[in-house]
């Protein structure tokens, strides 16, 4: 009698326990599919209001035109005329830009930090990369609008050109570089630490330089973290929002393939002059944002691509 | 011979360039020090931290008579201050924040008739002139007129001899930041609050409770990872477009609020927390699990009591990393709270972080670069304090830092 008790006891125990299990499971659920479904609502609620602009139902006579929208080069000229296409080809060419600037630049200090420097210095300068991938966007935005846009000043004089008191694409471009140039860097020196040392021991026996080996065997063997690096620093340059404002200018048609003229980028688009948070003006930025996440998706399915091309001949 | 001297040259001049564009990280960043410290440095006081933002201006008069009695100067008031023995105040000369000389009221007696002024702007409304305050211009009866730029000096002489206030303007500093740091605290402390308990619940599910290689987890960290990956601003329209309208439903809030503010925030750290919570999980010994589901203990408590222990310089540099996130965003916060700078905090109104701050002053008509330098000064000593705390603790237990997102 007192064991079948005892073991009737101890069976609900371990229940109890079970039961507690599951409950964790249900409550530890929940926040994890809150968690993960967020950028679905992300999605889902900029478009909802991102279409509002291009129903009649919403805005009537005002609505925005979604073919002149896509194809337009005029940003709010008229009440209701908002045409993207210049915005996209100036933010494709400034990201282009600075990625061109700033891909080899944090390559090669990724190479130099890693490889060649001497271990003090190394660990200096990747210090000092990892706090510049720390300085927040409004940082970046103070120091372009206070010194970068000096020098572009300066340039534009130099080669007898004026600009709207350095703000312009240059600008743009300069900042950005020195703003993805932190998040491509410390990618790559994760991607060259991982490097068999073995490669480059067999490419030294077999004559190479020094400099040969890191930039021919190295590197490529290196590339496809790299490559993930140069993916989120590209993402990064599409979305940098604040910085980009402060020293793009407002340039309200296009598209701007000067360097010393104002210039219009998504982001800039949908931060410049933000009062009303009703109206026509507010709606369309979400439109804007739409199109933003669009592009940085399709890049990053190419880019993606792209790096898995080039894996194939590693 | 020739080929190879020639290798060597190529070689060696290829180190020199190599070198050289590696200082331009390093360049960069003393760079953006130098120029913000230069403008910023100045004007970093105990003031810009306490002050209000908006100066208070204050026109008053003296209605009533002059008693007899001679006020005392007070022992604990420093050397360079000039008392008026005849008003029971003390001035100090001083510099305002553009650099102008300004006469500072330092000391007012509780008796004086200072604090019966009467306004002049509102009938039958008293001032009541306090320590700390500027004092920007007096006519006194009779006609003698007190300017800010006469000094303090001249300031208590001009008072001794005065028998009556016609007219007297004073004002309190402003252009400080107080209502910015406080912002930016509630923020922080508002979203760690919301989002440690989910990061950190979701790392648990994801690392210790989901059925590992399952379809469903595999997909969670996917869209938690595309997360990761939306710039800044589209935070800003999701605060805009579901946290605005969800927090004036329930609260009493009509537009941007800070409550908006920190939920946004929350979306955007959370990447961060789940991932380095994980990564700490990654670290704890599968012999920890093994040993204390082997001595009878659940899974529950397994996982709370055992595991989340060892994780915790996970979760703290996951926070640490968040908070310096927090301080650094701007663009989500534009949208989800608002750009009106302000000195009096409510939850439910709109205000300004630092770095909105920052934003609110220089995209008005002339950009404020001394004020903009300042607070950017003190966001970057923040930031870097945290980023160096964050290095030490994953040096300490060997948590990867370039795991963050």
């Amino acid at each position: 009698m007192m064991q079948i008790n005892k073991g009737r006891k101890h069976r609900t125990r371990s229940e109890m326990k079970q039961l507690i299990d599951r409950l964790t499971y249900a409550g530890l659920f929940i926040p994890a599919l809150i968690s993960a479904s967020i950028v679905l609502f992300i999605v889902f609620f900029i478009a909802k209001q991102g279409v509002s602009p291009f129903l009649p139902s919403q805005y009537g006579a005002l609505s925005v035109d979604i073919v002149s929208f896509f194809t337009g080069m005029i940003w709010f000229q008229t009440p209701n005329v908002y045409g993207i296409f210049f915005i996209v080809i100036n933010t494709v060419y400034i990201v282009i830009l600075a990625s061109l600037i700033a891909i080899p630049i944090a390559v090669v200090s990724a190479l130099f930090i890693v490889k060649i420097a001497p271990k003090q210095i190394g660990l200096v300068l990747s210090t000092a990369v990892e706090l510049l991938s720390a300085v927040p966007s409004i940082v970046f935005g103070v120091f372009g609008l206070g010194v970068i846009t000096g020098w572009i000043t300066d340039i534009a004089t130099f080669f007898g050109t004026q600009t709207a008191g350095g703000i312009s694409t240059a600008a743009t471009v300069l900042v950005l570089a020195m703003m993805i140039f932190p998040t491509i860097c410390i990618m790559s020196i994760t991607a060259i630490k991982s490097v068999d040392i073995n490669l480059e021991k067999n490419s030294l026996a077999l004559g190479a330089s020094r400099m040969q080996t890191y930039f021919k065997i190295t590197l490529s063997a290196a590339k496809s973290g790299i490559f993930a690096g140069i993916i989120l620093g590209i993402g990064r340059a599409f979305g940098e929002a604040t910085a980009v404002s402060m020293v793009a200018g407002n340039a309200g048609s296009g598209p701007t393939f000067d360097l010393f003229t104002t210039t219009r980028t998504l982001t800039s688009t949908m931060l410049l002059g933000l009062k009303e948070t009703v109206g026509l003006d507010y709606d369309i930025r979400f439109s804007v944002g739409i199109v933003l996440i669009g592009i940085i998706i399709l890049t990053n399915l190419i880019l993606n691509y792209a790096k898995k091309q080039v894996g194939r001949y590693a | 011979m020739m080929r190879h001297t020639k290798r060597h040259v190529k070689d060696q001049s290829l180190l020199g360039i190599v070198s050289l564009v590696s200082l331009f990280g390093i360049l960069i960043l003393i760079l953006i020090f130098g120029y913000v410290f230069k403008n910023g440095a100045a004007l970093v006081s105990w003031d810009l931290l306490t002050n209000d933002y908006y100066a208070e201006v204050y026109n008053s008069y003296y209605d009533g008579s002059l008693n007899d009695t001679e006020y005392v100067r007070p022992n604990n008031l420093s050397n360079d201050a000039y008392f008026s023995s005849r008003w029971g105040v003390a001035f100090t000369d001083d510099i305002d924040q553009e650099g102008h000389a300004v006469i500072r009221i330092v000391y007012v007696d509780p008796d004086s008739p200072l604090t019966r002024l009467l306004d002049k702007n509102t009938e039958g409304q008293t001032v009541v002139i306090t320590a700390e305050q500027l004092l920007d211009k007096v006519i006194f009866t009779g006609n003698v007129i007190l300017y800010s730029m006469d000094g303090a000096e001249k300031a208590a002489i001009k008072f001794d001899a005065a028998t009556g206030i016609r007219d007297m303007l004073t004002s309190t500093e402003g252009k400080g930041i107080r209502g910015s740091i406080i912002t930016t605290f509630l923020l922080i402390i508002m979203t760690l609050f919301i989002a440690i308990p989910f990061g950190v619940f979701t790392a648990v599910y994801l690392h210790e409770f989901a059925p590992k290689k399952s379809k469903l987890v595999f997909t969670f960290r996917r869209l938690i990872e595309m997360l990761s990956g939306m710039p800044s601003i589209i935070f800003g329209l999701l605060g805009a477009a579901v946290f605005i309208p969800f927090t004036t439903v329930f609260t009493s809030a009509d537009g941007g609020n800070l409550i908006s503010g920190a939920l946004t925030l929350s979306v955007i750290v959370l990447p961060t927390i789940i991932s380095s919570t994980e990564e700490a999980l990654t670290v704890v010994p599968d012999e920890f699990r093994l040993a204390s589901l082997a001595l009878g203990a659940n899974k529950t408590q397994t996982t709370f009591k055992v595991v989340l222990r060892g994780a915790i310089p996970g979760i703290l540099t996951g926070t640490l990393l968040a908070i310096g996130r927090i301080i650094g965003e701007s663009a989500a916060l534009i949208y989800a709270v608002g750009t009106a700078i302000k000195d009096e905090i409510i939850l439910t109104e709109r205000s300004t972080s630092l770095a909105v701050h920052i934003w609110s002053i220089m995209s008005g008509e002339v950009p404020n670069f001394e004020l903009a330098s300042a607070i950017s000064l003190i966001i970057l000593a923040v930031v870097l304090i945290l980023s160096l705390i964050v290095k030490i603790i994953a040096r300490k237990y060997a948590i990867d830092p370039s795991m963050r997102g």
